[in-house]
């Protein structure tokens, strides 16, 4: 039997024509292999495809000893685990396969041995030997937030919790594994100074308890210290992605809403079979309730629309001639024709949003006027033609425009939307009150400092900063860091004209030197006069030699000036600076002979004379001070 | 320029850390022999960039560069165009320091001017110390890099949304399929593409982080510290010295 047979039997016709047929099939046939164990007729029966049965192969499974190998050999192993907090102290043993280099499993064995036997030495060897427990690895620790006293202070201070309250309830969140349950349970923090007290233990005062504390507000707690201590680590703007999600869950967390969740889920569970029917039922009715309502809106609505007056303040201008009537006429049955396919649509599509804003304008106008035009129809009084003329113009322009409005506010949102401080971050976005808009450098702003002031201060600041160690050059001028410059160029500049007002006060008190030395020389030429006989023969023994050889080239005229005031002249002398000093003492050794002349005709002694010579003094002291600075 | 597009968002700045300057290498027979054709004279071989932070791509704001150089050398100002994802550089040979025109082109949504910026080719080793000397003669390159911050102060609309998104998933949906959100790729030191952030800490290659800009605020703060005391020093020295005019002063009254 052929396929050919089975397609006769069901009477299918052969979808190849009969000739050609048996002897392509001979053919095909010839060399397919005669499957064993299978007749003929079943073999037949899957036609020119080959049954998909597979052959049964006659053999024996091979053998297992085939290598001939001796067993395995296994051996007892000891084995200590990590895990357990007792620095392997515990050792168990287990079976283990033997490798395949017998040694160093021999040399654990005698190692094994020996212990029994009482051998000490070997012990330690054997300590490093021992293989950790495979388990070992499945006792993780959490990973509590850690943070040090700065820290602490820095970013986790709180008015209800104190740091050793804090530390406890890591410690416990850390020893159970953050399993809440279990740390609300066992959480019985006791504040430190009580404890003390019981230590002492004379007090059998009640010890205050801590606060009690709800799972919430452990939660809270660990919740704010675990994101604060991660932010510190790592900005969020850097996290990756997984991390700022578990940042920002933690961030977000709010244990009023989970108290108010575990309290409705309580509620829930707690109810009756009849009260959890009531409640659905209840559920339904509003439901129903709130669909009523809508509709009830809707008509409410409807009927608003209808009341309203159009307002009739429009030009009626282009209504005047016959054409603009009929372009009106056009108009409002247009409209009519809108709002009645409206009303066949339904109360449904009015409601939708997207229908119900755009109507607003043309409806508000124009049901109204529709039904009075066809009340009226052609006998249009002024007024009423007062009142329709607004129609026209509003359902043709108004329509667009507050599409176009409508659309722009749709788009303005996500154009200019908002963005969160992280974004802000990120993006670098800041706002500021005054801003020349254009791009522009972060540097340019520190340029900006030096540019206002003159060549002379720029040199002064630059070497100031370049006393300070500060290079020309910020390294990286960001915000902060330019912010930080500016205050210190505040502070340098401050510095900087302090000293100019330094050196000018340094001046000045040279200048207020030179005329007091001048004074006194004046004051001690008027002395001298009388006490110059007296002096000269003194001067001349040469008592006073040493002095008068300092003073000679300065007081060149004045050689009986008394010996005080060569002192103080020399003094000036020595503070002025270099260059100014020959000048000033010429300047001096001047007016030393102006004074002298003046007084000399002058009575001797006289305070009136001497008030003279020293306001000369003083304009003369004040052109000198005027060439020191040129 | 493409006429401005939009308005500009009025009150807001937005910044983009970049890093630009001069890398320099002197010719040298084992580790940087002279290519062919390159004039006797020429003692350096060096490279002009600008580049984002962390080697991040700035195309998106910054279309072209020109490097306007000395005039002494063949077709002086050359214009880099910006390719995706890679600095603006340019290299040549010389033999003299100069100081290079940098000329920034934006994008043309930002409908914004152009700016400059100077910087000096270094080829030879330089430094406030012998010490920084001695470390960039042994480092056999000479670099001169400037970290910069270009603000985009009140950018155009179309300008300020391309500036504000790309590097994070847009803020409502964040919470609603974050999961699904493929990771926005980030450079090796962090940075997101296309946000203005600044890596975390230094790397080989990229000396500007946080870490650099912490030790200069540090350094400036303790500057302002020692700028105070000497402020408060010289103050005294002054209380002094007035002091001391005013007896001076008043005993010319006497």
């Amino acid at each position: 039997m052929t396929s050919r047979d089975v397609h006769d039997v069901l009477n299918i016709p052969s979808d190849h024509s009969g000739a050609p047929r048996p002897s392509k099939k001979g053919k095909n046939h010839g060399p397919r292999p005669n499957l064993k164990g299978l007749a003929r007729e079943v073999q037949n029966l899957g036609g020119d495809n080959p049954i998909a049965i597979v052959p049964e192969v006659n053999f024996f499974k091979k053998r297992r000893f085939a290598s001939r190998k001796p067993a395995t050999k296994w051996e007892l192993k000891p084995f200590s685990n990590s895990a357990r907090g007792d620095n392997g102290n515990l050792i168990l043993r287990h079976w283990k396969r033997k490798t395949e280099d017998g040694a160093p499993a021999e040399a654990s064995q005698d190692s094994e041995a020996q212990p029994a036997e009482g051998g000490t030495g070997a012990t330690e060897k054997k300590v490093e030997v021992l293989e950790d427990s495979a388990f070992a690895k499945f006792n993780v620790q959490v990973a509590v937030p850690q943070y040090n006293e700065d820290q602490y202070h820095s970013n986790l201070q709180s008015d209800d919790w104190t740091k050793e309250e804090t530390d406890y309830l890591l410690e416990l969140a850390k020893d159970f594994d953050l399993r809440w349950p279990l740390i609300w349970d066992r959480y019985d923090f006791i504040p430190k100074s009580s404890a003390e007290e019981t230590a002492n233990g004379t007090s059998t005062a009640v010890v205050p308890a801590g606060k009690s504390r709800t799972m919430e507000d452990l939660k809270a707690r660990y919740y704010q210290v675990a994101a604060k201590m991660m932010a510190v680590q790592k900005p969020a703007q850097y996290m990756t992605r997984p991390e700022f999600e578990l940042y920002e869950m933690m961030q977000n967390f709010d244990a009023e809403q989970e108290r108010k969740r575990k309290q409705f889920a309580l509620n829930t569970m707690s109810r009756s079979k009849d009260e959890a029917r009531e409640e659905e039922s209840l559920l339904l009715e509003v439901k129903r309730i709130l669909a009523r309502t809508e509709r009830f809106n809707e008509e409410r609505r409807e009927l608003y629309r209808r009341l309203d007056y159009p307002n009739s303040d429009a030009d009626i201008s282009p209504f005047k001639s016959s054409a603009g009537l009929q372009t009106l006429l056009q108009q409002l049955m247009t409209t009519d024709k809108a709002k009645k396919r409206k009303s066949i649509m339904g109360p449904g599509e009015g409601t939708s949003p997207a229908s119900a804003v755009p109507p607003s304008a043309v409806s508000e106008t124009n049901p109204v006027n529709n039904r009075r035009e066809s009340i009226a129809a052609s006998s249009v009084a002024p007024n009423r033609r007062d009142s329709d003329i607004h129609t026209p113009v509003t359902p043709a322009e108004p329509t667009p425009t507050t599409a176009t409005n409508t659309k722009k506010k749709g788009a303005a949102p996500p154009e200019r939307r908002k963005l969160t401080q992280q974004e802000e971050q990120v993006y670098g976005v800041s706002y500021h009150d005054r801003l020349g808009s254009g791009p522009t450098f972060r540097y340019e702003k520190i340029n900006k400092l030096y540019s206002h002031k003159s060549g002379q201060q720029q040199l002064r600041i630059t070497n100031a900063l370049a006393e300070l160690d500060i290079a020309a050059r910020l390294v990286m001028p960001t915000a902060q860091v330019t912010s930080q410059f500016e205050v210190l160029w505040g502070a340098v500049t401050g510095l900087v004209d302090l000293r100019k007002i330094s050196d000018r006060l340094d001046g000045e008190i040279k200048v207020e030197e030179a005329k007091k030395a001048e004074r006194d020389k004046a004051r001690g030429i008027v002395n001298g006069d009388k006490e110059k006989a007296e002096k000269k023969g003194e001067q001349q023994n040469g008592e006073g030699g040493e002095k008068d050889k300092a003073a000679a080239p300065q007081n060149g005229d004045a050689p009986a000036a008394a010996s005080v005031e060569k002192n103080t002249a020399g003094e000036t002398a020595q503070d002025a600076p270099a260059v100014a000093a020959p000048d000033q003492a010429k300047e001096t050794e001047v007016k030393a002979e102006e004074g002298e002349e003046e007084k000399r005709p002058g009575s001797s002694g006289g305070t009136g004379a001497l008030k003279r010579s020293a306001s000369v003094l003083s304009t003369a002291s004040d052109k000198s001070a005027k060439r020191q600075k040129k | 320029m493409a006429p401005p597009t939009g308005k500009r968002v009025k009150g807001v700045q937005i910044f983009r850390p970049f890093v630009y300057g001069t890398t320099a290498r002197p010719f040298d027979e084992k580790t940087n022999p002279k290519p062919p054709g390159v004039p006797d004279d020429h003692t350096h071989s060096w490279t002009v960039f600008v580049k984002g932070i962390d080697d991040v791509d700035i195309t998106y704001w910054l279309r072209r560069v020109q490097f306007k150089l000395h005039e002494s050398i063949p077709n002086h100002v050359r214009m880099i165009e910006g390719e995706k994802g890679k600095p603006f550089t340019l290299s040549e040979t010389g033999w003299g320091e100069f100081e290079i025109t940098i000329k920034l082109y934006y994008v043309a949504e930002s409908s914004e001017k152009p700016q400059t910026l100077y910087h000096h080719l270094r080829l030879h080793p330089y430094g406030r110390t012998e010490e920084e000397k001695e470390t960039m003669k042994s480092s056999k390159e000479v670099i001169s890099w400037c970290y910069e911050e270009q603000l985009f102060n009140e950018p155009y609309e179309p300008f300020y949304e391309i500036l504000t998104s790309g590097a994070m998933p847009p803020s409502k949906n964040n919470n609603t399929k974050a999961g699904k959100e493929k990771e926005i790729p980030r450079s090796e030191g962090g940075v997101l593409d296309r946000s203005a952030m600044i890596p975390l800490t230094n790397r080989p290659g990229q000396p500007f982080s946080r870490e650099t800009e912490a030790v200069e605020i540090k350094k400036l703060k303790e500057a302002l510290v020692k700028v105070e005391e000497l402020t408060k020093k010289t103050r005294e020295e002054m209380m002094k010295k007035e002091q001391r005019l005013k007896e001076l002063k008043a005993d010319v009254l006497k």
